[in-house]
């Protein structure tokens, strides 16, 4: 018997070709998750808030997650591609004894994809509860926030009169947002923290985030608003909760 | 062979040339492509030591008609130009002349001052940090990109003149309300400005028409180095 | 005169009228302009003026849009597609005689510019339009990129700006919709299912001249002020736009008709035209990918057309639908525009990845991978893309409660797109592949869809949306899923049906110096995309933090790249059509039904209808 043939005659899973993919397969699997995961995380930046940390590590993982699917489907492919290659006008014969059907590989395929969406959605799920404590801290300090074209307008209803082009924050305090708009759609993104909320026009939607690093941020509005929407943007200082006393008090408001 | 590469080469040729034209064509039509420069001054005494002065004239109109040619001469705007150029960590004082006439302001926010000298602008020879939010025309409010350079911030709310100091003519301006302020320019960068106070009637929140489109309601605020 | 519908008129009369034989796109273009004007003066004239108490001033959008309708009636009767209902009207039809006019019998190349009914008339007239579609959507996008090269922007004005980003989206999504299903599902598809011409070929001509109609009003957006807001067209900013926006209204309005004629035609004739012997089970996959991206159209595409007319009713009537200051909501439009606007990106997709299925088969010698897996998927992807529109809301505070539901329904779709990834690999698995550019796309589909599907996956996550929603990642995922997956599927269906439909093949140097450029190019300009995306840039933004600048050159450098590869990818479309090798009836060897007639195919397809026995995947012995 020649050797394909008694190839062929082995369990599926102890053929060379099956071998060589299965190894491309945890190459790819590795870089993919990685590269991507590295970058990602480096992109992003460094948090100024749980929620951003959260965020990032949830990327990270989903990535991880995902790059034994994606390096399965390159494997498969790239050996494929690396077996027969056939050029010119007319085609190569036709391959034989090929499988046109396989419910054991589907059904794996689906029962796998399905299970990993499950982890997903889970994990998806537990992060946003975790992200939505800050919206019920009894300590919470309140702004609100109002987009007007072209830009950001902030109040503090808890130091009456204290109102800012710029947003000041006191470290390590939950901050609940009450955003609301004067005109058209905006949305409020602290870019660094990762919340994001849209500012509708007549309605006042809610977003809470406890920043958790001191230093100056962007806001940046994420919704097309116009003319000028490109600069509709402000910096976030978080302080320390003494200086941000002296801050309100030097605006007219008081702690 | 020979002609399948120069009919490649050529069709990307043309085709870059066409997209260059449209582009041309596009940036060049520009509702305003004016600029004014601050015109120099001597040098000024400030909080942050003497620094050179410069002075910039504008007035806002309650129509275009003062310019030679507009599509909406209807639409209120600010004159000579909308786009300013001003030299980086300078003084420069800037006189508004306010033409038109007003009403009580969206959003009380911009009747604020922000960001001038010594937090004041002087109206009609008055020094004040406030201008009582039922009287507005409009505003001069200045920023820019939040991208570390100095963030700028800057709102000037100018009282209107009152109706029946208005000219009946088209046309005709008279009875400004004088607005002086003074800035303190930071480091070099390009800022936008426009007026806070929506007054594009017909327009959905009145923030259409002139106050969305280039060269009436807002422009460029352009600070170089020297 | 017999009264009889279908007869000719007596004897000795004329069996054609005159007037069908002189309709063309000429007398349409100029009876349509003629009739913009004479609205646009009565409107202007008979309309009241506005007064100062109106909130919104309607009167000038009144007049365009007016104006628009004029151009509308006067196209459509001016191309002639108002001579069958007119008939109809009286009590007759078209004779034996027109219709064969109709098809185009006898006409030479001047049955490419009238109301030809020929479905394959109708495929060639789709391609041509598509691709000047596209060229018009390419020239915008340069203009983006090259402001976007320089972090101050200010080459193109904020205002004109925002114009051509809205534009340039609009036009790509209407582009991407028809770009496999127009030219390809009606000169392919009804030789694929061994049918003589389309169910109702009237109907096909009608669906393509709208589309004709439909483009002149969004081209004049940009002479009346353009258009304000993305091509999202969000409320209530669309009705803070000038008048350009009325332009962009009439484009979708007049588009959506064009739509549902299309979906009702290609799935009445899929359902009941297919050849004896042609089950379910035999029909390529192809046809499945057709027809679910137009049965996913049918009832998303009316909700569309209900937006835009509500946008138009808010603009030109005082209207507060969408105006909290009369108690109407942005969120109202946004949902309506989303029931469309999900569903839509499957429109899109499920013909180019059904046409790549089809493909795969012919270039790896061998069945194509579980069928009924294939339906499967596509069944799936159908049915649950009726249920995700929110995700594109997580951020609009509409319904916090809903995200959870809504992040459950959209992670559920990756398991039926999953199964069309299995499908392509496993037919690749041991095939004996023949590299043709065709093979060359489903990989390059595999690479960019799996980009384009995972980054989705991170979108649909509720908090990490709330870092990325609004951000150059979400642009650089749907052009990861609608162009890298989506116009790489059309681009390869050019390839594979170019010869069936013009006689000649495509040239091979230059479709694969094109194929390269354009994958190379558009993985640097979109991978730079995410990374600026990923950092902080907002989406639809004229200048930007200098912190983004070396992303955006990256970005811009690989849009450079992928215009040199389509503008080649031009010519040779055009040199081939004119001087390529001439092609054999079956270049490639394939088994679907269009390879078994001549080229050029004659009039009615086939000499005798097929009568069919088995699938077209039959390559080599294959084992179940």
């Amino acid at each position: 018997m020649s050797q394909t043939q008694t190839q062929d005659k082995a369990p599926w899973w102890k053929r060379k070709d099956v071998k060589e993919t299965a190894i491309l397969w945890v190459i790819l699997s590795v870089l993919l998750g990685g590269i991507a995961g590295e970058v990602i995380a480096r992109s992003m930046g460094a948090p100024a808030s749980e929620t951003m940390a959260n965020t990032i590590r949830m990327m990270k993982v989903f990535t991880w997650v995902s790059a034994p699917v994606a390096g399965l489907v390159g494997a498969i492919a790239l050996k494929s591609l690396l077996q027969k290659r056939h050029y010119g006008d007319t085609p190569p014969a036709e391959s034989d004894h090929e499988i046109a059907n396989s419910p054991k590989a589907a059904a794996v395929w689906i029962v796998t994809s399905g299970l990993l969406c499950l982890f997903a959605l889970v994990f998806g799920m537990i992060v946003m509860q975790e992200d939505a404590k800050s919206l019920q801290a009894p300590n919470a300090i309140h702004v609100n926030v109002t987009g007007q074209q072209w830009l950001w307008n902030f109040d503090y209803p808890d130091n009456a009169g204290v109102r800012s082009h710029d947003l000041y924050l006191p470290v390590d305090r939950p901050v609940i947002f009450n955003v609301s708009a004067k005109d058209v759609k905006h949305s409020f993104w602290i870019v660094q923290m990762g919340v994001k909320v849209d500012a509708n026009p007549g309605y006042i939607t809610q977003t809470a985030v406890t920043p958790n690093k001191i230093g100056v941020f962007d806001v940046r509005c994420a919704e097309l608003c116009g003319l000028l929407h490109a600069y509709m943007q402000s910096q976030v200082h978080v302080v320390s909760q003494a200086d941000y006393d002296a801050w309100i008090k030097s605006q007219g408001g008081r702690a | 062979m020979n002609r399948r590469i120069v009919g490649a080469f050529a069709t990307v040729v043309l085709g870059a040339g066409l997209i260059a034209g449209i582009g041309t064509y596009v940036s060049a039509a520009k509702a305003d492509t004016t600029i004014l420069d601050a015109t120099p001054a001597g040098t000024l005494e400030t909080p942050q030591g003497t620094l050179k002065h410069y002075t910039m004239d504008l007035s806002i109109y309650p129509d275009s008609f003062f310019k030679t040619s507009s599509p909406h001469p209807d639409w209120v705007s600010y004159g000579p130009s909308t786009n300013f150029r001003v030299p980086a960590h300078s003084a420069i004082t800037f006189t508004m002349k306010q033409y038109d006439s007003g009403e009580p302001i969206t959003n009380d926010f911009f009747a604020r001052v922000a960001g001038t000298m010594n937090g004041t602008i002087n109206i009609n020879g008055k020094d004040v940090t406030k201008v009582d939010a039922n009287t507005i025309g409009h505003t001069f409010t200045v920023r820019g990109l939040s991208n570390g350079k100095s963030n700028v911030f800057i709102n000037v709310p100018m009282p209107m003149v009152p109706e029946d100091k208005m000219s009946e003519n088209e046309g005709e301006y008279i009875n400004p309300t004088i607005v002086k302020f003074t800035i303190i320019t930071g480091d070099a960068g390009e800022y936008v400005w426009n007026c806070e106070f929506p007054c594009g009637d017909g327009t959905l929140a009145r923030f259409g028409g002139p106050m969305s489109s280039q060269g009436f309601m807002s422009g460029h605020f352009i600070v170089t180095d020297n | 005169m017999t009264t009889t519908m279908g007869r000719t008129a007596s004897a000795g009369h004329s069996a054609k009228s005159p007037l069908i034989e002189k309709l063309n796109v000429f007398t349409a273009f100029g009876l349509g302009i003629i009739l913009a004007v004479v609205f646009y003066v009565l409107a202007a004239k008979l309309i009241p003026e506005d007064t100062d108490a109106m909130l919104i001033h309607t009167k000038h959008d009144q007049i365009i849009l007016l104006a628009m309708i004029g151009w509308f009636i006067g196209f459509m009767v001016g191309i002639g597609a108002l001579i069958g209902p007119f008939r109809w009207l009286l009590g007759k039809d078209l004779s034996h005689d027109e219709n064969m006019f109709y098809a185009g019998k006898d006409l030479g190349t001047k049955r490419y510019f009238r109301y030809t009914t020929d479905h394959k008339v109708v495929g060639i007239q789709y391609l041509v339009t598509t691709m000047i579609i596209f060229g018009v959507g390419g020239i915008l996008a340069m203009l983006i990129r090259t402001n976007l090269g320089n972090p101050e922007g200010g080459w193109i004005h904020p205002q004109a700006y925002n114009a051509i980003v809205g534009i340039h989206g609009i036009i790509m999504i209407v582009g991407t919709i028809i770009m496999i299903t127009g030219p390809f599902g009606n000169f392919v598809m009804p030789i694929m299912i061994g049918a003589r011409d389309m169910a109702f070929p009237r109907l096909n001509a009608l669906s393509f001249w709208l589309i004709v109609a439909a483009i002149p009003p969004i081209l004049s957006s940009f002479f009346l002020g353009g258009i304000m807001t993305g091509w999202t067209a969000y409320e209530p900013l669309a009705s803070e736009s000038p008048a350009g926006m009325d332009g962009y209204i009439m484009f979708i309005c007049i588009f959506a008709i064009s739509t549902m004629v299309a979906g009702a035609n290609i799935t009445a004739t899929v359902v009941r035209m297919r050849a004896r012997g042609m089950t379910w089970n035999r029909t390529p996959i192809f046809i499945y990918g057709v027809v679910a991206s137009v049965a996913l159209a049918l009832p998303a595409f009316p909700v569309f057309f209900l937006s835009q007319i509500m946008s138009a009713f808010d603009r030109a009537m005082g209207t507060t639908f969408y105006n909290p200051a009369g108690g109407g909501s942005g969120w109202l439009y946004e949902n309506l525009f989303w029931l469309m606007g999900h569903p839509e990106v499957y429109v899109i997709l499920l013909p180019a990845i059904g046409a790549l299925m089809e493909m795969a088969p012919v270039f790896t010698r061998r069945p194509l991978f579980s069928f009924n897996v294939a339906v499967m998927g596509i069944a799936g992807i159908c049915g649950l893309s009726a249920l995700v529109w929110a995700h594109h809301m997580y951020m609009s505070g509409w319904a916090p409660l809903l995200n959870g539901p809504f992040m459950l329904t959209t992670e559920l779709i990756s398991i039926p797109t999953g199964m069309l990834f299995l499908v392509l690999v496993g037919t690749l698995w041991r095939g004996r592949l023949w590299l043709t550019v065709p093979m060359a796309s489903i990989y390059a589909l595999l690479w960019n869809f799996m980009v384009g599907g995972i980054t989705g996956i991170y979108l649909s996550d509720v908090p990490a949306d709330g870092a990325l929603h609004g951000t150059m990642f979400v642009t650089a995922h749907f052009h990861y899923t609608l162009m890298g997956a989506g116009l790489t599927g059309a681009i390869a269906s050019l390839s594979y049906w170019f010869p069936k439909m013009t006689g000649r093949m495509l040239d091979r140097r230059l479709s694969w110096v094109s194929f390269w450029m354009v994958q190379i190019g558009f993985n640097v300009a979109f991978m730079g995309m995410f990374l600026v995306g990923l950092a902080g840039q907002p989406r639809r933004v004229e200048a930007y933090n200098a912190m983004f600048n070396r992303g955006n050159m990256v970005t811009t450098a690989g849009a450079y790249v992928i215009m040199t590869g389509m503008l080649i990818l031009l010519f040779a479309v055009v040199d081939s059509w004119r001087n390529g090798i001439k092609a054999s009836d079956n270049p490639w060897f394939a088994k679907t039904l269009e390879w078994s007639v001549p080229t050029p195919v004659p009039l009615e397809n086939f000499a005798t209808l097929p009568v069919v026995t088995t699938d077209a995947y039959g390559y080599g012995k294959a084992k179940s």
